[in-house]
């Protein structure tokens, strides 16, 4: 009996530190409860792209098009930042994937040049409108078409929130618009292995 | 030869010159500071413009048209939020209080260029018509500024 104590107040402190350590890499108690996300296969100018290929990395998802002329560069500058502070190997886990909703105007081609302008860790990609609007579902992304009177022919109205998938592939966090490159890279960190 | 053209290039001549004929319009009460053009991403055509404006007059104004040869059609907008749904719809007008300043800036009511009539160089300047509720305009010269997002563009100073 005297032998099994310490051994029983081990595998109580073993168990204290393990529901501590998944308190702390949990999501925090205030945030909403987040969508059930998963693999998806989508299209890039180089070719495929499979989320289950990512694994080990830490995926950002931004949903939006590229003629959104004002609030997806924005988002895709804040993430841009963050990248830029992030060291060369965590940035080596880090990918992060621009899903365009508006294949209609947007070429996996188009997307390339728009998403590399940003950063080499922003990938473009899209596929057919089902398959966005399957993935963006599963991501709790909104979007609609929305014809307006103006040149631009019409604007796609969306969310605008960027997804943090970590590297086992569970959609772990999502950042609200306007979230700033340190909460970015605080983000990417809490989820990067050491 | 080009008759139409002719014709609205007398027009257009008139409009420029018909705010300089009238006294103290809107467009000698606003100034216009920190004019940008937002680079657009390679392979898009439509990017955005950006101004303070500010109203020293004693009498509300109002933003009713931009106009620049460097794009196909420039419109004025804004962007509202709608239960997290960003949307980018046209606006008539920027209004301007009196004795106020109206800052035209992304994810706000700004200045859109669509169909860009070429590839915009980061430090190159665009010309900006801005006309005024009374017809009266001002003409700004808004350089071209790499993407950045707001708040990042105020490091530094």
């Amino acid at each position: 009996m005297g032998r099994l104590l310490p051994l029983a107040a081990a595998v109580l402190a073993a168990v204290v530190l393990g529901m501590l350590a998944a308190h702390l890499a949990g999501p925090r108690p205030d945030e909403p409860a987040l969508p059930r996300g998963g693999d998806f296969t989508l299209t890039a100018a180089d070719g495929p792209v499979a989320l289950e290929r990512l694994r080990g990395r830490v995926v950002l998802l931004y949903f939006g098009y590229g003629s959104c002329p004002d609030v997806c560069p924005t988002s895709l500058a804040l993430t841009t930042a963050a990248l830029k502070a992030l060291e060369p190997a965590e940035l080596e886990r880090v990918q992060v994937l621009f899903i365009s909703v508006d294949p209609g105007r947007d070429t996996p081609e188009t997307l390339k040049q728009y998403a590399g302008y940003f950063h080499p860790n922003i990938a473009g990609v899209t596929g057919s409108p089902e398959t966005i609007a399957t993935v963006a579902a599963r991501y709790g992304a909104s979007y609609r078409m929305t014809p307006v009177d103006s040149a631009a022919g019409y604007v796609v109205d969306h969310s605008s929130v960027t997804s943090v998938i970590a590297p086992d592939g569970r959609l772990v966090e999502q950042l609200p618009h306007g979230t700033t490159p340190p909460e970015i890279v605080a983000a990417i960190r809490r989820w990067l292995p050491r | 030869m080009h008759k139409p053209l002719l014709s609205m290039m007398i027009v257009t001549a008139a409009l420029t010159a018909a705010p300089t004929l009238w006294a103290a319009g809107a467009a000698d009460a606003i100034h216009a500071m920190e004019p940008s053009v937002r680079m657009a991403p390679p392979g898009q055509d439509q990017t955005g413009a950006y101004v303070t404006l500010h109203n020293s007059d004693k009498r509300d104004h109002a933003l009713v048209k931009a106009a620049s040869p460097a794009a196909r059609a420039t419109e004025l907008h804004t962007v509202v939020d709608e239960g997290g749904m960003k949307k980018m719809r046209p606006v008539p007008k920027i209004d301007i209080a009196a004795g106020g300043q109206t800052r035209l800036q992304p994810g706000g009511p700004h200045i859109m260029l669509i169909g860009l009539t070429q590839p915009l160089r980061e430090g190159a300047s665009v010309p900006i018509t801005l006309t005024f509720e009374d017809g009266s305009s001002k003409k700004i010269s808004a350089p071209v500024r790499a993407i950045t997002a707001p708040g990042a563009m105020s490091h530094g100073h």
